[in-house]
């Protein structure tokens, strides 16, 4: 009896041993995904993202939704919401643009016909588009002038210079490059940079879509000024002007710069700021599993019966 | 009548009995699994440099040195992988870094390169310091000029993969800066924080913990308020963690802010983290001093000890096996806590923590990069096997010590 058991366990663990890797070879042969022109015919899943989020938020706004279906599942970020895609054949979701999307089980489908791309999103005509705003605390706010000048060159470095755009524009912002200055003229009203800045931290708060982005042009211009520091402390939209201007300005959360993948609201004041502006451009695409690949184009107004619950299987789109 | 009742009696024990071991074999089959999927993960991932190695990447600009700006090489290609530029003595190659993302490696750098006779660009001590570049660094930029005195630029920035980017080089006649990054994608900073989460964690907490203990078993007697305590302590381990984590933020953290903490902190989170273990401790010492026998302490009282000294001399040194189990199970769940961490800690991965400053643990680690854009499963799972095998080798460290300690006194 109990050498049968152990026998079966082990038999059972051989399985899963032997079923792993199997698995993932079959995902990652995308021929077999290609030629087989399957369409999910089930209840559409509906993947949302938290309601702090400004991804969300830009999605929301695009399709004109006007209130979400309550068998909508809510996920907390970008990456998770491609993995529940990725893992569930039914499912429609969204996503930053900039998502590297190859390999990842998920694909992004085209809205009102216009194919999502820079080009399409520079030019305006890919509808759903989101500027990545930034706010610094107010001048005179930064604890010291060193703090408050290592801050203003960073903001010219990420808007205006040749450097920081290109910086961006690889990390999958969006940004147009024509309009921009090499950093070594910009550099001349920022004689901060020429000296050892390794003491001082530029904190940063805000979206978390702008992270990557962001992580890049810190990461670029760190050689550039001095060796300076930085602590990316990304939380959401929302926290962008209330960590820097608002009410938690002084807080344990107290940030430098502030971001928020949307335009600042009416009541988040900004006109105190040192400076604030949009940096790039990021598109928020709606993605289906790899493997739904019937579907490649929606409309803003099926997307909204999608995410409303009037369109309730994928059957019943183009009805 | 009885060979049939003898029949059903048997089946049902038979029933009963393989209930029990797939039960028992179900448990198995579930750590097996996560073994399996933890392993096949993250194995390839696990080597000595991602614990020596930090998160983020040093960033380097450089300009060459003057003597080696117009050297024309023509070097033999070396054996690395991937491209190679005869004129500027450097191999290129597409790569993946540790967080997962597309990377130009260096293979090769050649010893009269000019890439081997850099000069650091970055305002500070090392400024105009020589630098070299070392092969497992990604380019990141390379600004040159032709010889006609066009500007071009080259690297991981313009999209280029290692191809491209040798083809351009070759191109180039003067090379007016580099823009290079070191590995990063290791773990040292965040073993580092959790070795400080867990040292502060547990001197605010063992002393604590135990004294309470024995109070509450030595001391204490049957008393309304002395229950009422007990079933306080008692509550405490049904508390979740994350309402622990706002109690710190709320609460701990002026006390944290009178130190100088301007954040939260690694300080911070080893308070609240101390808060957590205090219940596992004092359950487990008062576990343990509930089996020292009561011979002991008579032979203790008879021969004239106090009451104190009894405890303090006596009992308290046998308990030293339970005392190391409850700190085992601190340490276990130190190392595995990452909701309260995230409000007391912050979840900026720092290379360079100290005691003030944000830093992760190795769980909040995997959750600062799982959170992110593209989920990284392979870094994860590799941290998990560091975090299971560290907790294995406490383990059997504890284990060990405690069997030393209960020859002594037993």
């Amino acid at each position: 009896m109990k050498k049968f058991f152990i026998a079966l366990i082990s038999v059972l663990l051989l399985v899963g041993c032997g079923t792993t890797p199997s698995e993932t070879t079959e995902t990652t042969t995308e021929e077999t995904v290609e030629t087989t022109e399957s369409a999910a015919t089930g209840n559409i899943f509906v993947y949302t993202r938290d309601s702090s989020s400004g991804t969300r938020e830009a999605f929301e706004k695009a399709i004109g939704l006007e209130e979400l279906t309550a068998d909508a599942i809510e996920v907390s970020s970008n990456g998770d919401m491609i993995t529940k895609v990725a893992s569930d054949v039914n499912a429609i979701g969204y996503a930053s643009l900039s998502t590297d999307f190859s390999n990842s089980g998920a694909t992004p489908i085209n809205f009102e016909g216009v194919v999502p791309s820079s080009e399409t999103v520079l030019d305006g005509s890919y509808g759903m588009q989101r500027p990545f705003s930034y706010v610094t605390r107010a001048s005179g706010d930064f604890g010291s002038d060193d703090k408050e000048a290592i801050i203003a060159a960073f903001v010219d470095f990420l808007v205006n210079s040749t450097e920081g755009l290109q910086v961006v524009q690889a990390a999958g912002g969006e940004v147009d490059l024509s309009k921009s200055t090499p950093w070594a003229e910009l550099k001349k009203n920022h004689p901060i940079v020429d000296q050892d800045n390794s003491s001082l931290t530029i904190v940063t708060a805000g979206s978390t879509s702008v992270e990557k982005t962001l992580t890049a042009a810190l990461e670029a211009f760190q050689p550039m000024a001095g060796n300076v520091q930085f602590t990316i402390n990304q939380t959401g939209s929302s926290d962008g002007h209330k960590r820097t201007l608002g009410e938690e300005k002084d807080s344990v959360n107290a940030a430098d710069i502030g971001f928020a993948s949307r335009n600042f609201k009416d009541e988040e004041d900004v006109s105190s700021a040192l400076s604030s502006g949009v940096y790039c451009l990021d598109a928020v695409v709606a993605i289906v599993n790899a493997e739904n690949t019937a579907i490649t184009d929606l409309t803003a107004e099926e997307l909204a019966g999608i995410y409303s619950g009037e369109i309730k299987s994928w059957a019943d789109l183009g009805k | 009548m009885r060979e049939k009742m003898k029949a059903k009696m048997q089946a049902k024990d038979t029933f009963n009995n393989a209930l029990t071991y797939i039960s028992a074999g179900l448990g198995v089959l579930i750590l097996g699994s996560i073994l399996v999927f933890v392993l096949s993960k993250g194995l390839k991932g696990l080597n000595f440099d991602l614990i020596k190695s930090n998160y983020w990447s040093e960033n380097y600009l450089a300009t060459v040195e003057e003597s080696y700006q117009t050297n024309e090489l023509n070097d033999e290609h070396s054996s690395a992988q991937g491209y190679y530029s005869t004129k500027w003595g450097i191999a290129i190659d597409d790569t993946l870094s540790a967080k997962g993302e597309k990377q130009l490696e260096v293979t090769y750098v050649s010893p009269n390169s000019p890439f081997a006779h850099l000069l650091n660009a970055t305002a500070g001590e090392n400024f105009e310091k020589p630098l070299k570049m070392h092969t497992g660094y990604t380019i990141e930029k390379i600004d040159y000029m032709t010889a006609d005195g066009t500007i071009g630029l080259a690297g991981k920035i313009l999209a280029q993969d290692a191809k491209t980017t040798i083809e351009t080089l070759d191109k180039a006649s003067t090379i007016t800066s580099v823009y290079f990054k070191s590995a990063g994608g290791g773990i040292r900073g965040s073993l580092i924080a959790t070795f400080y989460l867990i040292v502060i964690s547990l001197t605010i907490s063992l002393p604590i913990g135990i004294a309470s203990a024995i109070y509450l078993k030595e001391y204490a007697g049957p008393t309304k308020i002395n229950s009422l305590i007990r079933q306080g302590i008692e509550t405490l381990t049904g508390v979740p963690s994350i309402v622990y984590g706002l109690m710190g933020i709320t609460v701990l953290f002026p006390v944290t802010q009178l130190v100088g903490a301007t954040t939260t902190s690694i300080l911070l989170g080893g308070l609240t983290m101390a808060v957590i273990l205090l219940p596992t401790i004092i359950r487990s010492t008062e576990e343990a001093l509930l089996v020292v026998p009561k011979s002991l302490r008579d032979a203790s009282l008879s021969l004239g000890a106090t009451q104190s000294q009894t405890i303090f001399k006596v009992v308290l040194p046998c308990c030293i096996n339970g005392i190391l189990t409850g700190v085992l199970l601190g340490i276990g769940r130190v190392i595995g806590e990452s909701a309260a961490l995230i409000y007391t800690m912050g979840t900026f991965i720092n290379d360079n923590p100290t005691i003030l400053s944000q830093g992760t643990s190795l769980a909040l680690m995997i959750w600062s990069f799982m959170s992110g854009e593209n989920p990284n499963f392979e870094l994860a799972s590799t941290i998990s096997i560091i975090i299971l095998a560290i907790v294995l080798v406490l383990n059997i460290i504890v284990k060990l010590i405690g069997k030393r300690f209960a020859k002594q006194f037993v």
